[in-house]
Protein backbone atom coordinates (compact mmCIF):
# COMPACT_ATOMS: atom_id res chain seq x y z
CA UNK A 1 0.00 0.00 0.00
CA UNK A 2 1.44 3.84 -0.50
CA UNK A 3 0.39 6.30 1.73
CA UNK A 4 1.29 10.22 1.97
CA UNK A 5 -0.02 13.26 1.29
CA UNK A 6 -0.56 15.42 -2.15
CA UNK A 7 3.51 15.69 -3.00
CA UNK A 8 4.24 15.67 -6.13
CA UNK A 9 5.00 12.47 -6.45
CA UNK A 10 1.35 11.64 -5.37
CA UNK A 11 -0.07 14.36 -7.21
CA UNK A 12 -1.68 11.81 -9.49
CA UNK A 13 -3.65 10.00 -7.66
CA UNK A 14 -5.29 13.26 -6.45
CA UNK A 15 -5.34 15.59 -9.71
CA UNK A 16 -9.04 14.93 -10.11
CA UNK A 17 -9.87 16.55 -6.56
CA UNK A 18 -7.78 19.47 -7.25
CA UNK A 19 -9.90 19.93 -10.44
CA UNK A 20 -13.53 18.74 -10.27
CA UNK A 21 -13.65 19.08 -6.23
CA UNK A 22 -12.65 21.83 -4.47
CA UNK A 23 -14.61 25.05 -3.12
CA UNK A 24 -16.32 27.07 -6.40
CA UNK A 25 -17.12 30.28 -6.50
CA UNK A 26 -18.84 31.24 -9.42
CA UNK A 27 -18.70 34.77 -9.75
CA UNK A 28 -14.44 33.77 -10.37
CA UNK A 29 -13.24 33.19 -13.45
CA UNK A 30 -12.06 29.48 -14.24
CA UNK A 31 -8.73 29.83 -16.18
CA UNK A 32 -9.42 27.90 -19.57
CA UNK A 33 -7.67 24.19 -18.80
CA UNK A 34 -6.55 23.47 -21.83
CA UNK A 35 -4.93 20.20 -21.21
CA UNK A 36 -7.28 19.05 -19.08
CA UNK A 37 -7.79 15.77 -21.16
CA UNK A 38 -4.97 14.70 -21.16
CA UNK A 39 -4.92 14.35 -17.03
CA UNK A 40 -8.62 12.66 -17.49
CA UNK A 41 -8.55 10.30 -20.27
CA UNK A 42 -8.72 7.66 -18.55
CA UNK A 43 -12.25 8.16 -17.24
CA UNK A 44 -13.56 8.23 -20.67
CA UNK A 45 -12.24 4.48 -21.70
CA UNK A 46 -15.52 2.99 -22.92
CA UNK A 47 -15.74 -0.47 -21.52
CA UNK A 48 -18.56 -1.81 -23.70
CA UNK A 49 -17.21 -1.66 -27.36
CA UNK A 50 -15.91 -4.27 -29.95
CA UNK A 51 -12.41 -3.07 -29.44
CA UNK A 52 -12.40 -3.93 -25.65
CA UNK A 53 -14.07 -7.23 -26.34
CA UNK A 54 -11.54 -8.38 -28.49
CA UNK A 55 -8.86 -7.15 -26.32
CA UNK A 56 -10.27 -8.93 -23.59
CA UNK A 57 -10.40 -12.00 -25.58
CA UNK A 58 -7.22 -11.85 -26.82
CA UNK A 59 -6.05 -11.32 -23.45
CA UNK A 60 -8.07 -14.72 -22.35
CA UNK A 61 -6.48 -16.72 -25.05
CA UNK A 62 -2.62 -15.76 -23.92
CA UNK A 63 -3.28 -16.46 -19.97
CA UNK A 64 -1.67 -19.85 -19.41
CA UNK A 65 -4.46 -21.36 -16.31
CA UNK A 66 -1.75 -23.87 -15.31
CA UNK A 67 1.15 -21.18 -14.44
CA UNK A 68 0.62 -22.97 -11.08
CA UNK A 69 0.04 -19.20 -9.13
CA UNK A 70 -2.20 -19.56 -5.41
CA UNK A 71 -5.30 -19.24 -5.96
CA UNK A 72 -6.40 -15.79 -4.12
CA UNK A 73 -8.50 -15.94 -0.87
CA UNK A 74 -11.97 -14.95 -1.58
CA UNK A 75 -12.80 -11.77 -1.22
CA UNK A 76 -15.55 -12.00 0.99
CA UNK A 77 -13.73 -13.85 3.39
CA UNK A 78 -10.96 -11.39 3.12
CA UNK A 79 -13.40 -8.49 3.78
CA UNK A 80 -14.73 -10.41 6.55
CA UNK A 81 -11.75 -11.12 8.35
CA UNK A 82 -10.50 -7.10 8.23
CA UNK A 83 -13.78 -5.91 9.82
CA UNK A 84 -13.35 -8.33 12.25
CA UNK A 85 -10.04 -8.18 12.96
CA UNK A 86 -10.52 -4.10 12.76
CA UNK A 87 -13.30 -4.41 16.09
CA UNK A 88 -10.27 -6.14 18.01
CA UNK A 89 -7.51 -3.52 17.31
CA UNK A 90 -4.34 -2.99 15.65
CA UNK A 91 -2.17 -5.92 14.37
CA UNK A 92 1.04 -6.34 14.22
CA UNK A 93 3.75 -3.79 12.96
CA UNK A 94 6.43 -4.72 10.34
CA UNK A 95 5.11 -4.82 6.61
CA UNK A 96 4.88 -8.37 5.30
CA UNK A 97 6.90 -9.14 2.06
CA UNK A 98 3.44 -8.37 0.08
CA UNK A 99 3.13 -5.39 1.04
CA UNK A 100 6.50 -4.59 0.46
CA UNK A 101 6.23 -5.67 -3.22
CA UNK A 102 2.78 -4.00 -3.33
CA UNK A 103 4.65 -0.37 -2.49
CA UNK A 104 7.25 -1.26 -5.06
CA UNK A 105 4.64 -1.91 -7.88
CA UNK A 106 3.26 1.61 -6.35
CA UNK A 107 6.20 3.58 -6.77
CA UNK A 108 6.86 2.13 -10.37
CA UNK A 109 3.18 2.90 -11.43
CA UNK A 110 3.68 6.33 -9.95
CA UNK A 111 7.17 6.80 -11.49
CA UNK A 112 4.86 5.84 -14.64
CA UNK A 113 2.79 8.20 -13.87
CA UNK A 114 4.91 10.78 -14.01
CA UNK A 115 6.01 9.85 -17.23
CA UNK A 116 2.18 9.23 -18.62
CA UNK A 117 1.57 12.97 -17.42
CA UNK A 118 4.24 14.10 -19.63
CA UNK A 119 3.11 12.42 -23.00
CA UNK A 120 0.62 13.46 -25.08
CA UNK A 121 -2.66 11.95 -24.75
CA UNK A 122 -2.58 9.82 -27.53
CA UNK A 123 0.09 7.43 -26.31
CA UNK A 124 -1.40 7.10 -22.95
CA UNK A 125 -3.96 4.32 -24.49
CA UNK A 126 -2.52 0.83 -23.00
CA UNK A 127 -1.28 -1.14 -26.12
CA UNK A 128 -4.39 -2.21 -27.36
CA UNK A 129 -3.97 -5.93 -29.53
CA UNK A 130 -1.54 -6.63 -32.04
CA UNK A 131 -3.12 -8.02 -35.33
CA UNK A 132 -1.13 -11.09 -36.80
CA UNK A 133 -2.19 -10.07 -39.93
CA UNK B 1 -4.92 43.68 -11.10
CA UNK B 2 -6.60 39.47 -11.59
CA UNK B 3 -5.30 37.87 -8.30
CA UNK B 4 -5.60 33.82 -8.65
CA UNK B 5 -7.05 32.24 -5.10
CA UNK B 6 -6.23 29.50 -3.38
CA UNK B 7 -7.78 29.15 -0.06
CA UNK B 8 -10.12 30.71 2.64
CA UNK B 9 -9.54 30.48 6.28
CA UNK B 10 -10.83 31.77 9.16
CA UNK B 11 -9.54 35.08 10.60
CA UNK B 12 -7.67 33.29 13.53
CA UNK B 13 -5.61 31.01 11.47
CA UNK B 14 -2.20 31.46 11.65
CA UNK B 15 -1.87 32.22 7.90
CA UNK B 16 1.42 31.11 8.14
CA UNK B 17 2.91 30.23 4.13
CA UNK B 18 6.63 29.73 5.02
CA UNK B 19 8.55 27.62 2.47
CA UNK B 20 5.56 27.68 -0.30
CA UNK B 21 4.77 29.72 -3.21
CA UNK B 22 1.99 30.25 -5.62
CA UNK B 23 1.39 29.37 -9.08
CA UNK B 24 2.89 30.50 -12.26
CA UNK B 25 6.62 31.12 -13.41
CA UNK B 26 8.43 32.32 -12.01
CA UNK B 27 6.58 31.17 -8.82
CA UNK B 28 4.10 34.16 -7.61
CA UNK B 29 4.06 35.49 -4.07
CA UNK B 30 1.53 34.11 -1.68
CA UNK B 31 -0.60 37.06 0.54
CA UNK B 32 -3.77 37.25 2.86
CA UNK B 33 -6.61 39.05 2.49
CA UNK B 34 -8.81 39.80 5.45
CA UNK B 35 -12.85 40.81 5.95
CA UNK B 36 -14.13 40.84 8.95
CA UNK B 37 -13.73 36.87 10.13
CA UNK B 38 -12.49 35.42 7.08
CA UNK B 39 -9.20 35.12 5.06
CA UNK B 40 -8.47 34.52 1.27
CA UNK B 41 -5.40 32.95 0.29
CA UNK B 42 -4.02 34.59 -2.85
CA UNK B 43 -1.41 36.06 -5.19
CA UNK B 44 -1.54 37.74 -8.64
CA UNK B 45 -2.13 35.80 -11.41
CA UNK B 46 0.17 34.51 -13.47
CA UNK B 47 -0.83 35.65 -17.27
CA UNK B 48 -1.55 32.37 -18.42
CA UNK B 49 -2.00 29.84 -16.40
CA UNK B 50 -2.53 25.48 -17.83
CA UNK B 51 -2.97 22.82 -15.57
CA UNK B 52 0.43 22.01 -15.82
CA UNK B 53 2.28 19.22 -12.68
CA UNK B 54 4.00 22.82 -11.40
CA UNK B 55 1.10 24.53 -10.96
CA UNK B 56 -1.30 22.23 -9.57
CA UNK B 57 2.05 20.73 -7.22
CA UNK B 58 1.87 24.67 -6.29
CA UNK B 59 -1.82 25.00 -5.58
CA UNK B 60 -1.88 21.93 -3.46
CA UNK B 61 1.32 22.83 -1.36
CA UNK B 62 -0.38 26.39 0.08
CA UNK B 63 -3.37 23.89 0.89
CA UNK B 64 -1.03 21.43 2.74
CA UNK B 65 0.85 24.55 4.52
CA UNK B 66 -2.36 25.87 5.60
CA UNK B 67 -3.96 22.57 6.51
CA UNK B 68 -1.09 21.72 8.63
CA UNK B 69 -2.33 25.01 11.34
CA UNK B 70 -5.57 24.79 10.96
CA UNK B 71 -9.13 24.32 8.68
CA UNK B 72 -8.74 25.07 5.23
CA UNK B 73 -11.66 25.44 2.66
CA UNK B 74 -9.61 24.97 -0.68
CA UNK B 75 -10.65 26.41 -3.98
CA UNK B 76 -10.49 24.04 -6.64
CA UNK B 77 -8.11 24.54 -8.98
CA UNK B 78 -7.73 27.56 -11.48
CA UNK B 79 -9.83 30.37 -9.77
CA UNK B 80 -9.07 33.98 -10.61
CA UNK B 81 -10.56 36.79 -9.14
CA UNK B 82 -11.01 40.27 -11.30
CA UNK B 83 -8.92 42.02 -8.64
CA UNK B 84 -9.02 42.05 -4.54
CA UNK B 85 -12.01 43.48 -4.46
CA UNK B 86 -13.84 40.79 -5.98
CA UNK B 87 -12.10 38.62 -3.77
CA UNK B 88 -13.66 40.76 -0.51
CA UNK B 89 -17.32 41.01 -1.86
CA UNK B 90 -17.03 37.23 -1.41
CA UNK B 91 -15.99 37.23 1.71
CA UNK B 92 -18.49 39.33 2.61
CA UNK B 93 -21.77 37.91 0.63
CA UNK B 94 -20.84 34.22 1.81
CA UNK B 95 -19.19 34.56 4.93
CA UNK B 96 -22.37 32.48 7.00
CA UNK B 97 -21.56 29.90 4.10
CA UNK B 98 -17.74 29.86 4.93
CA UNK B 99 -18.32 30.19 8.41
CA UNK B 100 -20.31 27.40 9.03
CA UNK B 101 -18.29 25.05 6.35
CA UNK B 102 -15.09 25.64 8.25
CA UNK B 103 -16.95 25.19 11.68
CA UNK B 104 -18.13 21.81 10.32
CA UNK B 105 -15.18 20.47 8.58
CA UNK B 106 -12.92 21.36 11.79
CA UNK B 107 -10.58 18.54 13.08
CA UNK B 108 -11.19 16.77 10.05
CA UNK B 109 -9.17 15.72 7.14
CA UNK B 110 -9.66 13.98 3.57
CA UNK B 111 -8.23 10.47 2.42
CA UNK B 112 -8.27 9.53 -1.10
CA UNK B 113 -8.24 5.92 -1.50
CA UNK B 114 -7.77 4.48 -5.22
CA UNK B 115 -7.92 0.68 -5.38
CA UNK B 116 -7.26 -1.66 -8.40
CA UNK B 117 -6.41 -4.80 -9.32
CA UNK B 118 -4.11 -6.31 -11.86
CA UNK B 119 -5.91 -7.16 -15.11
CA UNK B 120 -4.43 -10.59 -16.01
CA UNK B 121 -5.27 -11.74 -12.18
CA UNK B 122 -8.67 -10.75 -12.74
CA UNK B 123 -9.06 -12.90 -15.64
CA UNK B 124 -7.35 -15.57 -14.61
CA UNK B 125 -9.91 -15.75 -12.05
CA UNK B 126 -12.65 -15.35 -14.31
CA UNK B 127 -11.42 -17.95 -15.86
CA UNK B 128 -11.41 -20.19 -13.62
CA UNK B 129 -14.55 -19.65 -11.92
CA UNK B 130 -16.55 -19.20 -14.99
CA UNK B 131 -17.05 -22.41 -16.90
CA UNK B 132 -18.91 -20.73 -19.61
CA UNK B 133 -16.00 -18.18 -20.17
CA UNK B 134 -13.40 -21.27 -19.54
CA UNK B 135 -15.23 -22.97 -22.60
CA UNK B 136 -14.94 -20.67 -25.08
CA UNK B 137 -11.85 -19.66 -24.32
CA UNK B 138 -10.55 -23.32 -25.11
CA UNK B 139 -12.40 -23.58 -28.12
CA UNK B 140 -10.58 -20.50 -29.22
CA UNK B 141 -7.20 -21.39 -27.94
CA UNK B 142 -8.24 -24.65 -30.36
CA UNK B 143 -9.10 -23.18 -33.19
CA UNK B 144 -13.04 -23.85 -33.15
CA UNK B 145 -15.93 -21.83 -32.53
CA UNK B 146 -15.66 -19.41 -34.95
CA UNK B 147 -15.41 -16.01 -35.31
CA UNK B 148 -17.70 -14.85 -33.41
CA UNK B 149 -16.61 -16.56 -30.42
CA UNK B 150 -13.85 -13.82 -29.65
CA UNK B 151 -16.42 -11.36 -29.74
CA UNK B 152 -18.69 -13.12 -27.46
CA UNK B 153 -15.88 -14.31 -24.78
CA UNK B 154 -14.86 -10.83 -25.01
CA UNK B 155 -18.55 -9.05 -24.04
CA UNK B 156 -18.96 -12.07 -21.28
CA UNK B 157 -15.52 -11.34 -19.78
CA UNK B 158 -16.63 -7.40 -20.06
CA UNK B 159 -19.56 -8.17 -18.23
CA UNK B 160 -18.38 -10.17 -15.46
CA UNK B 161 -15.32 -7.16 -14.50
CA UNK B 162 -17.86 -4.49 -14.23
CA UNK B 163 -19.56 -6.88 -11.95
CA UNK B 164 -16.09 -7.74 -10.09
CA UNK B 165 -15.19 -4.69 -9.96
CA UNK B 166 -18.32 -2.69 -8.41
CA UNK B 167 -18.10 -5.82 -6.13
CA UNK B 168 -14.69 -5.20 -5.13
CA UNK B 169 -15.59 -1.40 -4.43
CA UNK B 170 -18.28 -2.20 -2.24
CA UNK B 171 -16.29 -4.49 -0.01
CA UNK B 172 -13.71 -1.99 0.56
CA UNK B 173 -15.64 0.90 1.28
CA UNK B 174 -18.12 -1.08 3.37
CA UNK B 175 -14.98 -1.89 5.59
CA UNK B 176 -13.87 1.45 5.97
CA UNK B 177 -17.07 3.57 5.83
CA UNK B 178 -17.35 3.10 9.81
CA UNK B 179 -14.13 5.26 10.31
CA UNK B 180 -15.22 7.89 8.29
CA UNK B 181 -17.83 10.71 8.47
CA UNK B 182 -18.79 11.08 4.69
CA UNK B 183 -17.66 9.39 1.91
CA UNK B 184 -17.56 10.36 -1.62
CA UNK B 185 -16.62 8.68 -4.71
CA UNK B 186 -15.33 9.02 -8.03
CA UNK B 187 -15.77 7.19 -11.24
CA UNK B 188 -13.00 5.01 -11.07
CA UNK B 189 -10.58 4.78 -14.10
CA UNK B 190 -7.92 2.10 -16.19
CA UNK B 191 -7.89 -1.01 -14.03
CA UNK B 192 -8.97 0.75 -11.02
CA UNK B 193 -12.57 -0.47 -9.01
CA UNK B 194 -12.14 2.34 -6.84
CA UNK B 195 -11.73 6.11 -6.06
CA UNK B 196 -13.19 7.58 -2.83
CA UNK B 197 -12.73 10.00 -0.56
CA UNK B 198 -13.37 9.98 2.85
CA UNK B 199 -13.31 12.88 5.45
CA UNK B 200 -12.12 11.27 8.72
CA UNK B 201 -11.41 13.12 12.43
CA UNK B 202 -7.96 13.45 12.95
CA UNK B 203 -8.19 10.82 15.82
CA UNK B 204 -9.27 8.40 13.03
CA UNK B 205 -6.62 8.63 10.81
CA UNK B 206 -4.30 6.11 12.61
CA UNK B 207 -6.89 3.98 12.20
CA UNK B 208 -8.19 4.37 8.83
CA UNK B 209 -4.31 3.87 8.02
CA UNK B 210 -4.10 0.58 9.72
CA UNK B 211 -7.67 -0.70 8.35
CA UNK B 212 -6.27 0.58 4.66
CA UNK B 213 -2.99 -1.43 5.57
CA UNK B 214 -4.32 -4.69 6.73
CA UNK B 215 -7.05 -4.94 3.56
CA UNK B 216 -3.81 -4.61 1.34
CA UNK B 217 -1.97 -7.19 2.85
CA UNK B 218 -5.18 -9.46 2.72
CA UNK B 219 -5.87 -8.41 -1.01
CA UNK B 220 -2.71 -9.88 -1.87
CA UNK B 221 -0.03 -8.52 -4.71
CA UNK B 222 -2.44 -8.69 -7.40
CA UNK B 223 -4.36 -5.80 -5.55
CA UNK B 224 -3.19 -2.14 -5.82
CA UNK B 225 -4.07 0.38 -3.02
CA UNK B 226 -2.85 3.52 -3.13
CA UNK B 227 -4.06 5.43 0.24
CA UNK B 228 -3.58 9.50 0.13
CA UNK B 229 -3.84 12.15 2.97
CA UNK B 230 -4.11 13.95 4.70
CA UNK B 231 -5.86 15.99 2.29
CA UNK B 232 -7.44 19.23 2.47
CA UNK B 233 -11.35 18.69 2.39
CA UNK B 234 -11.55 19.22 -1.47
CA UNK B 235 -14.97 16.65 -1.67
CA UNK B 236 -16.53 18.43 1.01
CA UNK B 237 -16.15 21.91 1.44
Amino acid sequence: MATGGGGTGNLYDIVELLLDRGLVIDVFARVSLVGLEILKVDARIVVASVDTYLRFAEACNRLDLESGRKAPAKLTDVVGEITEGGARGKTKGALSGVAESVADALKASAEEAEERHREPAVKRERPVRHRKD
Amino acid sequence: MPVYVYSIVSRSHPQSLDGVQGVGDPPSALRTLTVDKLSAVISDAPEELRPKRRDLAAHQAVQERLMADGTVLPLQFGFIADDEDAVRTVLEERADEFAERLQALKDCVEYHLKAGQDEEAMLRQILLESDQARRMNEEIKAGRGGPDMPLALGELVAKEIEARKDRLAALVTEALRGLAREESTVKPSGDDFLSVSFLVDRDQEERLRTVVQELAEKLGEDFNLRLRGPLPAYSFV
